[in-house]
């Protein structure tokens, strides 16, 4: 028995939106985990610049394509023939979309509150908070990805 | 039976797919490198962030093409002579090329304390559009039946 694989063409373009934001989403959570732990780890004066290059990733990539994956996650949905909001993976990528969320909105502004407060210093306790809720919202995306792929029921 | 295939097919789609995420992180770095190169400021940030688009390109596209091909082969529905997988794999050797051309050049920066590529932007706008395109015929399928 083979299972069906090809789905119907309208939901191609939501489809499309909604994996790519989610790819952008977590290749810009990347870059900003990476430049804030690599300015957690030195104190010489590349760490200022790393700590604003991750907190303007935060918040100039990562909000953006959260927005695109999310709308288009939701325009997929309302294309499904039959009510799927009961659906395991439904309830998990809405959970780890919307959880993450807010990590993503702390994290963004702990991580500009703390270039904005001391632009010429290394992380600080903000900026720390910032990198390490990047690192735990890649694990949540990890999650989401399984979810959305294996389709728990 | 039909649950141990299904399971099958799900968890090679799952891992096809984070190496795929994995590749495009790698490239969201390579190009957040490049864009850092260009200003005086910044370019201290661009070596900080080499080391792990380094790690993470070569990975993710290994993997990638890996779990593709084997997802491919796993599935009856799928055969690797379909046009659209024969020009994934053709987009996917495009953009390892691109990618391995740009994690050298970053190295070379690093390593060596080269200047860096006047090319490297024009490299990641090209990596990107043939990642998007690679996404692109991953979700239409075109000529598939």
């Amino acid at each position: 028995m083979t299972v069906l694989l090809i789905r119907p063409d309208s939901w191609n373009l939501p489809l499309l939106l909604h994996v790519g934001g989610a790819m952008a989403l977590v290749a810009s959570v990347m870059v900003a985990a990476v430049a804030l732990l690599q300015g957690w780890r030195t104190s010489d004066p590349a760490a200022a610049s790393l700590k604003r290059f991750g907190a303007r990733t935060l918040l100039y990539a990562a909000i953006p394509s959260y927005f695109v994956m999310r709308i288009a996650a939701e325009w997929i949905l309302s294309k499904e023939p039959k009510p799927v909001e009961n659906l395991t993976w439904v309830g998990d990528g809405r959970l780890a979309a919307d959880a993450g969320f807010v990590l993503l909105v702390i994290a963004t502004i702990v991580a500009n509150l703390a270039v904005r407060r001391d632009p010429e210093s290394g992380l600080g306790k903000l900026a720390k908070v910032g990198a390490s809720l990047s690192v735990v919202l890649i694990a949540l995306y990890v999650f989401a990805v399984w979810a959305m792929t294996t389709k728990p029921s | 039976m039909y649950r141990s295939r299904r399971m099958g097919y799900s968890t090679l789609l799952f891992l096809h797919v984070t190496s795929a995420f994995t590749m495009v992180t790698a490239a969201g770095l390579f190009l957040a490198i490049a864009l850092a190169q260009r200003s005086e400021r910044h370019s201290a940030t661009a070596l900080r962030l080499a080391p792990a688009a380094a790690v993470l390109w070569p990975i993710g596209s290994l993997l990638a093409i890996v779990f593709g091909v084997w997802l491919a082969l796993h599935d009856s529905q799928y055969s690797l002579g379909d046009g659209w997988i024969i020009a994934a794999i053709v987009l996917w050797a495009i953009g390892g090329a691109i990618g391995g051309r740009l994690g050298a050049g970053y190295r070379r920066v690093t390593s060596a304390g080269a200047g860096a590529d006047p090319s490297a932007l024009a490299l990641n706008l090209a990596l990107i559009v043939t990642l998007l395109v690679i996404l692109i015929d991953m979700i239409y399928k075109p000529g598939a039946s």
